[in-house]
């Protein structure tokens, strides 16, 4: 995989930026710090960067932290603290988590002249910086964190070049510079890349979804912030007035209690209605979610809560218009009426989707403008291009940087 | 003088940083506003056209979207949608402007509801980062099929950048075609397009259609 494979979906301006930058960065040391070498957003990215920032020459290193339980168990609980949830850690968590830390830190060589460090779980790894520029990559919604855990935390980040969060409203207040960086989805990856209708439909098919009627998809997790609970009462409201399937694509649960008691209701909800669909898939299955999204006739996300909702970036990728949660990321992607509708209620996700399948020609329109929007903003190369002007900015230390 | 008739392409991006500070009300963002950073300013009244926009805004600068779409209140914001930067010669004489209308705006209806949460104006700022391209033309017919093909961040370097740079309310496309290719009618009518009423796309379209006509 290189840039040029971007050709013809990138925009050429970009990958122009990214190979005039790279070729003065040729040769240098890039590190990568994360805690996890698969499952979930921050690995999944990395694993599509790194060979990326590889071709086009640089010395591109991804390091992932040696831990083991307990260390995660803190970190789940500084995440959730730092989102607001959750009491203020123990003095005994926060030395798990400096031992931890201090324990990686020496284990892994940190020399390089850019370094960036994603999340809080490695963030104490500034202490043994040795050269070069640190950025910490924050991922998550610290808008509204417990203040213990924030004081703790900011006391690490401020010894930073430089932050970078994905929504603007994420972010707190550091006296260092902070940058705004969406994240992205891979249009080559297994589950964005194109599949064929015969692929679509096998897939339904093993599956168990017939695809003789409109189908309405939400692919999430089992958590009551995507309620899956007001997805299933929309769809009812909209069935009074048009035949359709819902499903609801989501992972086994089985490590996570809440996750296992959410879906319990769900199955109750459900009753026993033959058109709605409940698709415990295994991890990696993201051809799966590939086709079921382009299966779709709408695609609903209808979040209380969320990150930054990647998964609508990956719906509007397929031209499927999205009824989607007015929350977190998700306005940035579905950009109301022309990609797709923001929705607060029950009542309102269920008038759009009668909206939508009333109208086939607006749904596709949405489609349209859906795919371009997203390929515009949202697809890896503009983070290749950022992390690149990230580096080259905090080198130059200027407001307009001719390179 | 033979690299003077040589049309270089340069393309450009922003980043955007974050100053930390935001407006859940419009007291709030005057309060901001007047003592904000110039870049900051700067940042939200220019950024419509650099950004690349699969989907058009309703109006081309932050302060007015934010008081439309989040404040509901479409008065203040077709007044704010209707300051040209483009006219101002200076940040603070641009800053005044807009402090002047939102004044004038509140001594005459009461202050709007503040915004729903999530939805508070975050005042942020740009670096600019400058790409020269290898794209060059020397000869009219070449220039036009270049800028056919050159990124969207070509047109703002080149047409809204360049009014920075030059200190002047002029643009490189105008410069190059009446100094180096002696088609000083053309350059007139590209230099008479008024900036703020377009996007970079369709910027774009109105210059190759004005130089092909011109050919």
């Amino acid at each position: 995989m290189n840039l040029r494979d971007y050709e013809g979906i990138a925009e050429p301006g970009d990958l122009r930026a990214i190979e005039h930058m790279a070729a003065r960065l040729v040769g240098k040391k890039m590190l990568h710090v994360n805690s996890t070498a698969a499952g979930g957003g921050v690995a999944e990215l990395l694993a599509r960067m790194v060979p990326l920032f590889q071709g086009l020459g640089l010395d591109v290193r991804w390091e992932v932290m040696q831990a083991d339980r307990p260390f995660f168990e803190v970190t789940k609980n500084i995440h959730n603290s730092l989102q607001g949830q959750g009491a203020p850690l123990t003095k005994e968590m926060w030395e798990i988590y400096r031992a931890v830390n201090i324990e990686n830190a020496e284990r892994i060589d940190l020399d390089a002249d850019f370094t960036v460090i994603h999340d809080p779980q490695p963030a104490m790894f500034i202490d043994y910086r040795k050269r070069g520029l640190w950025i910490w990559r924050c991922h998550i919604d610290i808008s509204t964190p417990v203040q213990m855990t924030w004081h703790f935390l900011k006391d690490i980040v401020k010894k930073y070049e430089a932050s970078v969060f994905s929504v603007a409203n994420f972010a707190q207040s550091l006296p260092i510079t902070q940058f705004l960086m969406q994240p992205t989805i891979d249009p080559l990856a297994e589950k964005n890349v194109q599949i064929e209708d015969d692929e679509v439909r096998a897939i339904y098919e093993r599956l168990g979804v017939p695809m003789d009627k409109p189908i309405l998809l939400q692919v999430s997790r089992f958590d009551p912030f995507k309620d899956p609970i007001g997805v299933i009462e929309a769809y009812r409201l909209a069935k009074k007035y048009h035949d359709c399937r819902l499903v609801l694509a989501g992972g086994t649960a089985t490590d996570d209690p809440e996750g296992e008691k959410v879906l319990a209701e769900v199955q109750e909800k459900c009753g026993n209605d033959p058109d709605i669909h409940i698709l415990l898939l295994p991890p990696f299955s993201d051809r799966e979610v590939n086709a079921l999204q382009r299966g779709a006739t709408i695609v609903l996300q209808k979040s209380t809560r969320e990150g930054f909702g990647l998964v609508v970036a990956e719906a509007l990728w397929k031209k499927k218009p999205v009824i989607a949660g007015d929350v977190g990321g998700i306005p940035l992607q579905v950009i109301e009426g022309v990609t797709g509708y923001l929705v607060h209620s029950v009542e309102g996700t269920a008038y759009r989707i009668r909206q939508l399948l009333e109208n086939p020609e607006l749904a596709r329109h949405m489609g349209e403008a859906g795919r371009e929007h997203i390929r515009r903003n949202f697809i890896t190369t503009k983070n290749i291009r950022n992390y690149l002007g990230f580096w080259t900015a905090l080198e130059k230390k200027e407001k307009v940087i001719y390179v | 003088m033979e690299e003077k008739k040589t049309f270089r392409f340069y393309e450009c991006f922003a980043l955007t940083t974050l100053t930390g500070r935001r407006a859940a009300n419009i007291v709030e963002f005057v309060e901001i506003l007047k003592s904000a950073s110039p870049e900051a300013i700067f940042h939200h009244m220019h950024q419509y056209f650099l950004k690349p926009h699969a989907v058009m805004p309703e109006f081309p600068n932050d302060f007015a979207v934010w008081v439309s779409e989040s404040l509901s209140e479409p008065l203040l914001a077709e007044a704010l949608a209707n300051i040209n930067p483009f006219e101002f010669s200076n940040i603070e004489d641009l800053r005044s402007e807009i402090l002047r209308i939102i004044e004038n705006y509140l001594r005459s209806y009461p202050p709007p509801r503040p915004v729903l949460p999530g939805r508070e104006f975050m005042f942020n700022e740009g670096i600019t980062i400058v790409i020269p391209t290898d794209i060059e033309a020397a000869q009219i017919h070449d220039f036009v099929q270049k800028l056919k093909t050159v990124d969207y961040s070509s047109i703002y370097f080149h047409f809204y950048e360049s009014r920075l740079r030059l200190g002047r309310p002029t643009d490189d496309f105008s410069e190059f075609l009446a100094t180096s290719l002696d088609s000083p009618g053309v350059a007139a009518k590209i230099k008479s397009l008024d900036p703020y009423m377009y996007s970079t796309e369709v910027l774009r379209d109105k210059i190759v259609k004005l130089v092909e006509e011109a050919l």
